[in-house]
């Protein structure tokens, strides 16, 4: 060890102090990921709240990873909690075995299953990371009514796949604003 | 149609026609459906003859005079009797049918209406020669008059001792059932109009086994048209040359041409089979107010289209064939040039995509499709890629269908395509040119 | 069959062609096909998949979806159209050409599928048939990739109930016809039919037809889309996340092989099995739809013991349990004995467990699994005649259906072995098997298997031959002379149900009218265990295989394979249960070990309470708790079917084996908790597994010595009671109150409505008006019902045996042939009539009545039906 030595580390200091700064400033700042990040998922609404899963279990079937549960439920007159006759009863994506591929939101016919750029899904236990309906479920936005309620936009589900948007602002929703959740910016 | 309708035979002869009536001779005597009037016009004069006779000498004279059934498909009636078996250890049934269904045929009704007597003898000998003790007439429900008619006759039938047991002390026996069909243009299909006998739901059967060998409640059954069964006394009296002298080679005989639409005098004319359009035309008084013929049907609406060119073709059941389209039932629609094909085609859709039974997917949905597509395009919102369509669809259905529904119900199609395209493009003008690939938003949903 | 390569001509040209077989080319391949075989058959066993839809192997052919056209030349002529392979028989010399090799045909095919899809809705992520379809499948594989239509589909309501557990969505319907030929040829429950006709063309439900089948769940099955689904398992799972396991199920005696679907530890559906020897590929709504009895929420998971202090039943650990279920039995033992009563639902292997623990631990032959009206004879009858037969030399499915005729005697097939009942339809139908039974009124099962008209000529055979409850022995001596005449013809059989043992006398009636007629004897429990615990062994007299216990060099084989000292196997025969439960009442026994067995089964159930409560010691093995549990010292959990593996013989004594099909749940058969408990007692029974279990019964062999004398009991005549007294006549609904029923409502919308039957003549004599109710009382107790008039002997009342408030044996404490008080109950309140459907869904348009009953339209000549209901009324005296 010379006696130059502890002036070098000095320099390096010296250097970096020059240079662009690579620490993250994480949590105090939070990192914006790519539009098309692979984030937590969604579970999307229709422009009236109702939800657009139907419980059909392709995101599940797709899942390599076997990292999602479904079980579909039926939609009676009294309790309606999606248009048609069938709604996700019991959804669940296990962020453990979530390999963040994309496959499900693919194989969703309905596009109710979209993912977010949301990242923070860390945890100290084990059972938290288990995401129910209720932690996957979009917010409810403007014009949106907490399910179960009657289908109001329309008499039945081929209204609301054909024309969901348009009937929305049939009701007064003016034309550009979000008028479901399932687009990115309707998240951000 | 009324036998008021029917032809005055004298105008015929003085008009030059080749044939003296035969089915339709007594259609203008008067009260010409009574016993009395048909006694004494030769009346049961067959019957006598023919219960004299072996069964099956009255089946080879059938067959020696080539009568050809009168319902459509032109099967030899002999051939078919004969496919009856000779024991006795199940019943045997005769059943006529009377469901005169197929649009622009009116001759077994009137038939029925004015001289009820020739079938129910026709009956009475056919049923002698098949060994049959049974006898159902199927009749169209809707036709109400012509049932009461044939109950009347069939009462003084039996009062006369025409039916019943031991007739005419021949030792024969035989019941009448005069039934009234429900209104379903399948009940014609033969397999059909046995289940609906049976009171069960009117569809066609599987073949085989066929009506010989089990047909009504699974007994040996031969299913004949009205025409046919009137025809037999005619030959039994006048003996098999006497048939074949009139008609051609392979179709003999007289059969009722029923003429409607466009002509000046609509109704049944009586003529050889043979005889061309042309010839009919002028003991029709020709076309009405003289508008010219644009297209016409040989043999109702299941059977393809005719123009302007085949005036002359000869109406048998070979010549029909040769030109493209079938005898049929003789039911001669004929249109003048103000007609729309693509319209009459579109109503004659619409119909059988009512009467479609359902049982057979080609039939069923491709009915229900075609007429759809056809309805859109008479709105004048069809694009030349449906023509193409309509003759797919066509294609998928006509021999693919379980009975010949779905084959007559694609004939108006492909022929009005064949002859009258243009017509069709025509309606298309107005959306050349449009995206038609245009999705929406669910493929097959838009509604 | 086999198969020759196109290009081995020559040899092809000099092998003959088998006797009944004809010689055909499918896509280039020379094979030859049995005569009248389907050509889609012929092309399957050739490996060439023909799409289709209505077609099924086991229905008549329809012909209806032209899905499975193919070109076709006969004698070097090719036919003018495409042929529906599904209904074309093969033919000498006929060339087929498929898909494969055909154009004309592949653009028939895809021409059909195309028009097949037009109307059908594209919901299948929503279906349950998704990704199990054989529409979707085929879609993908014969299909467009996009569709030409743009019109207006057709749509319907959907979905509509047509039953509580079916519901039908007319959208997805391909119309292909298979339910209703189902329900007509093979349930005989016209309970749908085609309505409308063309694009409209629809199933609906018949409007005065009654609205309910044993089998309906079998249309769900069959049905090529998803257009009826249960509601049940309606959007309960996904195909693809389902394992399916191979089962038998457990309900009744008929066997049926099952398909349990499963995910995460829960069963989720089960389906029929295909086994053509025994239930093809059908099985009854039972078999199908009951299976959460084994996840109900009162499920017994942990042992409990009754603490000594506040007198509850606590749970507890197993080596707690054990060791205070091992005292109390080895204390009641060497006091005054124990007795044993494993109930008739057991495997062979669990039964075997319990016949071994009673004779080596508990040193007694005390052990009667028949919890239900028993009789001595009938103990002598099994042993003399059914144990170790089996469907090699015994009666089987086959020779029912084999069979020129049938007689029933105090069986209701339909009722207590619905398989059977098929296979009794299949017979009379196809082979022109005569059936007649020998009961009390033309119940639709009796209806159904001596009138059948679903097409061509309807079918009068058989009948029924009416006698007075009780009178059934009396009967079979004097039957007429064309049904003994028509059980003389060789290959007859005689079924017995399990009512017979109510009724003193019939087993030696039936068995002399089989060696007088050669007719061979069938016996035919309702319970899925009894069959397997005859040979296993738990009955007072017989030991492990027919082996009876009064043969002493039998007794002494049994002893040295089962490692016993000489003699120390009980010799003296048991009791039986109500024996068992006497002597546990007056304190003869000191401890019973009681299995799954529910007192309400029994003859007397107050009785059989009143022993329980009086026993000393009471062991209970059990699933759920029963009457059982709130007297039971020790409470052991046991296994339900699902979750263990074992053999069930069904009556025709064929081994079902069958594996566990939902593993680690930690329950345990009864065979393991017995041999633990013995283990505690300090004996060793080597019962550990059911695997152990059956190869130890292997081991024994049959029996060699004789069998026990057959019974010897005299009919004793019965007499028509008179004024208010009456006969009762009583057998139980396949779907009823019983526990294995919990918890599906769906199901138990489909029972029966629970009605009291009268003559017309006993009506007139209560002076009942139409549906009045009729009470029926003994002394012990009333049951109110409302009645239906038929055609019964008079003064009989027939009551449904545990359905609704028609509890028989809890209530009245009486069965089959007892007299009884009859009188006319109060009116019913309007609208309450039992047995009505639920209103859920859409409403259906219904035919008009007649629109398939087409029962009523004989042909004129056929004259009067020549049916055997040559009466013989009130017969028996």
């Amino acid at each position: 060890m010379g006696m130059t030595d502890p002036l070098k580390g000095f320099g390096v200091t010296l250097s970096k102090m020059f240079k662009t700064v690579l620490t993250e400033e994480y949590p105090e700042v939070k990192k914006i990921p790519a539009p098309r990040f692979h984030g937590k998922h969604q579970l999307n609404r229709h422009p009236d709240g109702l939800e657009k899963c139907v419980g059909c279990e392709l995101c599940a079937w797709a899942c390599p990873a076997d990292a999602i549960f479904v079980e579909g439920g039926t939609n009676t007159d009294d309790e309606r909690y999606s248009p048609g006759e069938r709604y996700g009863f019991d959804y669940q994506i296990n962020y453990l075995r979530c390999i963040g591929c994309g496959l499900c939101i693919e194989a969703c016919p309905t596009r109710a299953l979209t993912m977010t750029n949301e990242y923070e899904t860390a945890d100290d236990n084990r059972q938290n990371l288990i995401y129910t309906k209720e932690d996957l479920l979009a917010p409810l936005l403007p014009g949106m009514e907490q399910p179960p309620h009657d289908m109001r936009l329309g008499d039945d589900e081929q209204d609301y796949y054909v024309n969901g948007p348009e009937l929305a602002r049939g009701q007064g929703v003016p034309a550009g604003a979000t008028v479901e959740t399932g687009d990115e910016e309707a998240v951000r | 149609m009324t036998e008021a309708n029917a032809p005055d035979g004298t105008a015929r002869e003085a008009a030059g026609s080749p044939l003296t009536p035969v089915l339709t001779r007594r259609w203008l005597s008067p009260e010409s459906w009574s016993l009395r009037t048909y006694e004494q016009l030769e009346g049961y004069t067959a019957l006598r003859t023919a219960l004299s006779l072996h069964p099956d000498q009255l089946t080879e004279l059938v067959k020696a005079a080539g009568l050809r059934g009168r319902g459509g498909a032109g099967f030899p009636s002999g051939v078919k009797w004969g496919f009856m078996p000779k024991d006795r250890s199940r019943p045997h049934y005769l059943v006529i049918n009377a469901d005169e269904g197929e649009p622009g045929t009116c001759k077994d009704v009137p038939l029925m209406m004015a001289d009820p007597h020739s079938l129910l003898e026709g009956c009475v000998i056919a049923a002698y020669a098949m060994r049959a003790n049974n006898c159902m007439i199927y009749v169209r429900g809707e036709a109400l008059h012509c049932i009461r008619r044939l109950h009347h006759a069939v009462r003084e039938a039996y009062e006369a001792g025409y039916l019943g047991e031991n007739i005419l002390d021949s030792g024969f026996d035989l019941d009448v059932v005069v039934h009234a069909g429900a209104g379903a243009y399948i009940c014609g299909e033969e397999t059909a109009l046995l289940d609906s006998l049976e009171g069960k739901r009117g569809q066609p059967r599987l073949k085989p086994p066929f009506p010989a060998q089990a047909g009504l409640y699974s007994s040996p059954t031969t299913v004949n048209n009205v025409e046919t069964i009137a025809s037999v006394p005619h030959i039994v009296n006048g003996g098999s040359d006497w048939f074949r002298g009139m008609g051609r080679e392979k179709s003999p005989g007289p059969k009722i041409f029923s003429l409607s639409g466009h002509v000046e005098r609509p109704g049944q004319y009586e003529a050889p089979l043979g005889t061309t359009l042309r010839e009919l035309l002028e003991l029709a008084g020709g076309m009405k107010d003289g508008i010219p013929l644009k297209f016409w049907t040989p043999g109702g609406s299941s059977t393809p289209l005719f123009t302007a060119d085949h005036l002359d073709v000869p109406l048998d059941f070979e010549g029909a064939a040769e030109a493209g389209s079938m005898l049929g039932t003789t039911a001669l629609m004929i249109f003048n040039e103000t007609v729309s094909v693509p319209w009459a085609v579109m109503k004659w859709t619409q119909f059988y995509e009512h009467e479609s039974c359902g049982k057979c997917t080609p039939c069923r949905e491709g009915c229900f499709w075609l007429a759809q597509v056809l309805e859109r395009m008479v709105q004048g919102r069809g694009t030349e890629q449906d023509i193409d369509t309509l003759l797919d669809v066509c294609d998928n259905v006509l021999g693919r269908s379980f009975c010949a529904l779905g084959d007559g119900a694609v004939s108006p199609i492909t022929s009005g395509i064949k002859y009258f395209r243009e017509e069709f493009l025509a309606l298309c003008e107005s959306n050349r040119g449009q995206d038609t690939t245009e999705e929406p938003a669910l493929a097959g949903v838009a509604r | 069959m086999t198969v020759a390569p196109a290009s081995g001509n020559d040899t092809a040209q000099s092998r003959p062609v088998p006797e009944g077989h004809v010689r055909l080319t499918i896509d280039g391949i020379e094979v030859d096909a049995p005569q009248g075989e389907l050509v889609i058959r012929t092309a399957e066993r050739l490996g060439i998949v023909i799409p289709r839809f209505c077609d099924h192997p086991l229905l008549d052919p329809a012909g209806a979806c032209r899905q499975c056209l193919v070109e076709v030349e006969v004698n070097g002529k090719p036919m003018p159209k495409p042929a529906a392979s599904c209904t074309t028989a093969v033919a000498d010399g006929m060339v087929v050409r498929t898909q494969q090799t055909s154009q004309v045909a592949d653009k028939a095919q895809q021409g059909v599928m195309e028009l097949l899809l037009i109307n059908h809705p594209l919901d299948c992520p929503i279906c349950d048939k998704g990704g199990e379809c054989p529409l979707q499948n085929q879609a993908l594989k014969h299909g467009r990739g996009d569709s030409r239509f743009v019109d207006t589909k057709r749509t319907f309501p959907k979905p509509v109930s047509i039953s509580s557990q079916i519901l039908l969505d007319r959208e997805r319907c391909v119309l292909c016809q298979r339910c209703t030929r189902f329900s007509k040829q093979i349930a005989g429950d016209p309970f749908i039919e085609l309505l409308e006709r063309g694009a409209t063309q629809q199933i609906g439900t018949g409007e005065q037809q009654p609205f309910q089948s044993y089998f309906s769940g079998n249309t769900i099955q069959i049905c090529p889309v998803g257009a009826l689904t249960s509601a049940a398992y309606r959007f309960r799972s996904r195909p693809f996340d389902l394992v399916s396991t191979p089962g038998v199920c457990e309900h009744c005696s008929s066997g049926c092989s099952q398909r349990t679907d499963w995910r995460r530890g829960k069963v989720m559906r089960r389906l029929a099995g295909e086994d053509p020897e025994v239930n093809e590929e059908w099985n009854c709504d039972k078999g199908r739809f009951a299976f959460r009895y084994a996840t109900a929420s009162d499920r017994i998971t942990r042992p409990m013991v009754r603490d000594a202090d506040s007198g509850e039943l606590r749970e507890t650990s197993w080596t707690e349990a054990l060791r205070k279920a091992a005292d109390g039995l080895l204390n009641a033992r060497d006091s005054r004995g124990v007795g044993v009563l494993p109930g008739g639902r057991l495997t062979r292997e669990d039964a075997y467990a319990y016949g071994k623990f009673a004779r080596v631990a508990l040193g007694t032959n005390d052990i009667d699994h028949r919890a239900r009206p028993h009789s001595n004879e009938e103990l002598d009858f099994l042993g003399s005649s059914v144990v170790g037969t089996g469907p090699e030399d015994g009666v089987s499915y086959a020779s029912l259906e084999a069979a020129p005729a049938v007689l029933c005697v105090a069986f209701e097939p339909e009722e207590e072995s619905p398989i059977v009942f098929l296979r009794l339809r299949k017979a009379a139908r196809d082979s022109g098997t005569r059936v007649f039974h020998l009961g009390q009124w033309d119940s639709p099962g009796v209806e159904k298997t001596t009138h059948i008209a679903d097409s061509g000529s309807p079918i009068h055979s058989g009948g029924l031959l009416r006698c007075l409850p009780g009178g059934e022995a009396a009967a079979l001596y004097e039957l007429p002379s064309e049904v003994e005449q028509a059980l003389g013809e060789p290959g007859s059989v005689l079924l017995l149900g399990e009512r017979c043992s109510q009724v003193s006398g019939v087993y030696t009636a039936a068995m002399r009218l089989a060696e007088r007629t050669g007719a061979r004897i069938a016996w035919i429990p309702r319970r899925a265990g009894e069959r397997g615990a005859v040979e296993a062994g738990t009955l007072p007299t017989l030991l492990p295989n027919g082996r009876p216990v009064s043969d002493s060099v039998v007794r002494s084989g049994i002893e040295r394979a089962w490692g016993m000292s000489t003699g120390s196997l009980p010799s003296v025969p048991g009791r039986d249960i109500d024996g068992i439960l006497a002597a546990a009442e007056s304190g003869e026994l000191s401890g019973l070990l009681v299995g799954g067995l529910d007192p309400a089964d029994l003859p007397d159930p107050e009785q059989a309470r009143r022993a329980l409560r009086a026993a000393g010691f009471l062991v209970s093995l059990e699933l759920r708790p029963t009457g059982v549990t709130e007297h039971a010292d020790v409470v052991l959990p046991i296994a339900p079917t699902v979750e263990k593996s074992g053999t069930f013989l069904n009556w025709e004594g064929r081994p079902r084996e069958f594996e566990i099909t939902i593993e680690g749940t930690g329950a345990v058969p009864d065979c393991r908790v017995l041999d633990t408990l013995a283990v505690e007692m300090d004996v060793d029974l080597f019962t550990q597994t059911p695997q152990a279990v059956a190869a130890e019964i292997r081991r024994l062999g049959p029996n060699p010595g004789a069998r026990p004398k057959p019974p010897d009991i005299p009919a004793e005549p019965v007499t028509e009671p008179s004024g208010d007294r009456a006969l009762l006549a009583s057998w139980r609904h396949l779907l009823d109150n019983g526990s294995m029923q919990h918890d599906e409502p769906n199901l138990a919308g489909t029972a029966r409505p629970p009605v009291a039957r009268v003559s017309h003549g006993t009506a007139r004599r209560l002076g009942l008006e139409p549906h009045q109710p009729i009470r029926v009382s003994t002394e012990r107790g009333t049951i109110a019902l409302e009645s239906e008039v038929v055609e019964i002997p008079d003064g009989v009342v027939w009551l449904p045996g545990n359905s609704g408030p028609a509890e028989v044996n809890e209530v009245l404490g009486v069965g089959h042939g007892a007299v009884v008080g009859i009188a006319a109950g109060t009116a019913p309140a309007p609208g309450t009539t039992p047995g009505q459907r639920e209103p859920g869904g859409e409403e259906l348009p219904a035919v008009a009545g007649n629109g398939h009953t087409s029962n009523g339209h004989g042909p004129p000549a056929h004259g009067s039906n020549g049916n055997g209901q040559a009466g013989i009324d009130g017969g028996g005296a």
